[in-house]
């Protein structure tokens, strides 16, 4: 009997939680399809029952608004897919450099350089971005592609080189000491094999780059005005221009949000196995 | 192969080291000289004048600044400690792999990825005091509709409330793969030992689970203290100055009222108090190695 109850009990917490997780992202979803007199008069809940859904919306911004809607969600791709691969292929780079070579850089060692490299994290955005702001002014590069490509690119490279380095330090270096004795160079090695036994991680980090920079506010809010708008920024401006204007508004968020939930879902596996590496 | 490929090897490093020298230490040198300085434009050219200390004179007399550190702070510490003990909870329940513990799983997760900024107006939505659902539901069962947004005095609990679905799923993860590392043995010998359940916890689960819980507290905390775009699409900082966090304030006052020295003097003392937490979790870390060590 006893048992029964705390089965009984797991389930209520567990089903509660999976609710609140829900309860949102449905909220989110539905008013993207309701007409607008549904959301004036008050709350409608489920479809079809309290309201008759319409993609009306979604045609519109697929037509009509094409140009200024889907322009920032290709921004968006554009900044996402370039800095993930730039600062997982560098980050790869540094975390070979680093778990297979010694360096001394003064009273620096590698794992001081590590240390280095990873606690950049720590800092806040709003500190560094009022000189970036400056820079990027001096040298014509707000509003660019490739302002926002480079800052993010930096400020994913921390946590790329820290899970890289994790799992390259879990491989043993004798394949590679072979390939080296066969004569091959250290960058041939690199290419031709640690990124085929890496390729399982390698993936997991450049996605996981992308959606931070996908998500990424602050920077584009201050470093872009109009031509390299990405996604959050479309939405935020938006919201202040049309107010409870709910169902354009929620269809576009609704697009932002696919694509981090594709990953979490493809990547959780790699999320439990050791992307986090425990106490260290 | 230490010593072969000198050249090599200092070009694998070097890009990740100069893009972030130019990135990150000298916009925090650069960032140093505004905040003992005064920024004038004059013919489209920026100049920074010496002004001594006083930004931070006029920081310290700011009634508002003060305002920003109390709602950063209340932010991260009621935000951090609810987010520990779901996530705890969470990870302990689908520890024991129930039937679908995979399905849950992925759901728990899928919060912490999603655009802060989509989240925020999705919560926007949801509390909202007109055409909101939750409005709608206390007034189906005839309670009196709360001003989540509108109330200075619920606006930050709404604040943090997002802030909880969001990141909660950070601490479950993080306190899930720190059970999943639990060595099996320890937990059949306490079994052995006929040792409650509750008695497993305090005694076997929770000291193992000490590394991996300052871990996810002090990453969650420097994030949370970071916190900006949830509050900037939710309340805007509102009603008032109620929910105004210090990286939002910095943003008003450099970007907004362009006044660039007083805005990085603001980002200055976020970056102490960030400082300051990393700190306090490294001593921590550093006192629990050596109670093990004893």
């Amino acid at each position: 009997m006893k048992r029964y109850l705390i089965i009984a009990g797991t389930y209520a917490v567990l089903i509660f939680w999976a609710l609140v997780v829900i309860a949102p992202l449905f909220w989110l979803i539905t008013t993207s399809f309701k007409e607008k007199l549904d959301v004036y008069l008050g709350p409608k809940f489920i479809p079809w029952v309290d309201f008759t859904p319409t993609s009306r919306w979604w045609i519109r911004i697929f037509t009509v608004e094409q140009a200024a809607l889907l322009k920032p969600y290709a921004n968006s791709l554009i900044v996402g897919l370039s800095s993930a691969f730039l600062s997982t292929f560098l980050g790869l780079m540094a975390a070979y450099a680093l778990t297979r070579f010694r360096f001394h850089f003064g009273f620096m060692r590698n794992e001081d350089i590590l240390f280095w490299i990873v606690s950049q994290r720590i800092m806040p955005p709003i500190i560094v971005v009022f000189a970036i702001f400056i820079m990027y002014q001096t040298l014509g590069l707000l509003d660019t592609h490739i302002g926002l490509i480079l800052v993010y690119t930096v400020f994913n490279l921390p946590l790329s080189v820290w899970i890289l380095a994790n799992f390259l330090g879990q491989i043993p270096p004798s394949i590679e000491e072979a390939a080296l004795v066969d004569g091959a160079s250290p960058i041939t090695i690199l290419f031709r094999v640690v990124i085929p036994m890496l390729f399982p991680s390698l993936t997991a980090t450049f996605l996981l780059c992308f959606v931070f920079a996908w998500n990424e506010f602050l920077f584009a809010l201050i470093l872009t005005y109009s031509r390299a708008q990405t996604m959050p920024i479309l939405i935020a401006s938006q919201h202040f221009q049309r107010g409870p204007q709910w169902w354009d508004i929620s269809a576009l968020a609704t697009l932002a949000v696919l694509p981090p939930v594709a990953i979490t879902i493809g990547l959780q596996r790699y999320f439990i196995r050791g992307l986090i590496p425990v106490g260290k | 192969m230490g010593n072969l490929g000198r050249r090599e090897k200092r070009l694998l490093l070097s890009p990740t080291v100069i893009l972030l020298l130019l990135f990150t230490l000298f916009p925090f040198v650069f960032t140093l000289a505004l905040v003992f300085g005064r920024v004038s434009f004059t013919g489209g050219r920026i100049a920074i004048q010496f002004a001594g200390i006083s930004n931070w004179v006029r920081l310290f007399h700011d009634q508002r600044f003060w305002n920003a550190v109390f709602v950063t702070i209340k932010i991260v510490f009621i935000a951090v400690f609810v987010e520990y003990c779901i996530g705890l909870i969470l990870a302990l329940l689908l520890y024991k792999r129930p039937f679908g513990c995979g399905f849950f799983r992925v759901l728990y997760i899928i919060p912490m990825l999603l655009t802060p900024i989509a989240v925020g107006y999705t919560w926007r939505m949801i509390l909202d005091v007109a055409r909101g659902p939750i409005t709608g539901i206390l007034q189906r069962i005839g309670l009196q509709p709360i001003g989540w947004l509108v109330d200075p005095k619920i606006a930050l609990y709404s604040i943090i409330i997002t802030d909880i679905w969001q990141w909660t799923p950070f601490m479950f993860l993080l306190l899930y793969a720190g059970l999943e590392a639990i060595p099996k043995e320890y937990l059949e010998a306490a079994d052995v030992d006929g040792a409650t359940a509750w008695r497993k916890f305090l005694y076997v689960i929770m000291p193992l689970l000490a590394p991996p819980s300052i871990a996810a507290l002090l990453l969650r905390s420097i994030e949370c203290f970071k916190i900006v775009d949830v509050i900037y699409i939710m309340t805007g900082g509102g009603p008032g100055q109620a929910t105004e966090s210090l990286t939002l304030f910095g943003y008003n006052v450099g970007f907004r009222a362009f006044d660039l020295a007083y805005g990085a003097t603001i980002a200055f003392s976020l970056f102490f108090m960030v400082l300051i937490a990393a700190m306090f979790f490294t001593v921590l870390t550093r006192s629990l190695r050596a109670i093990k060590l004893e």
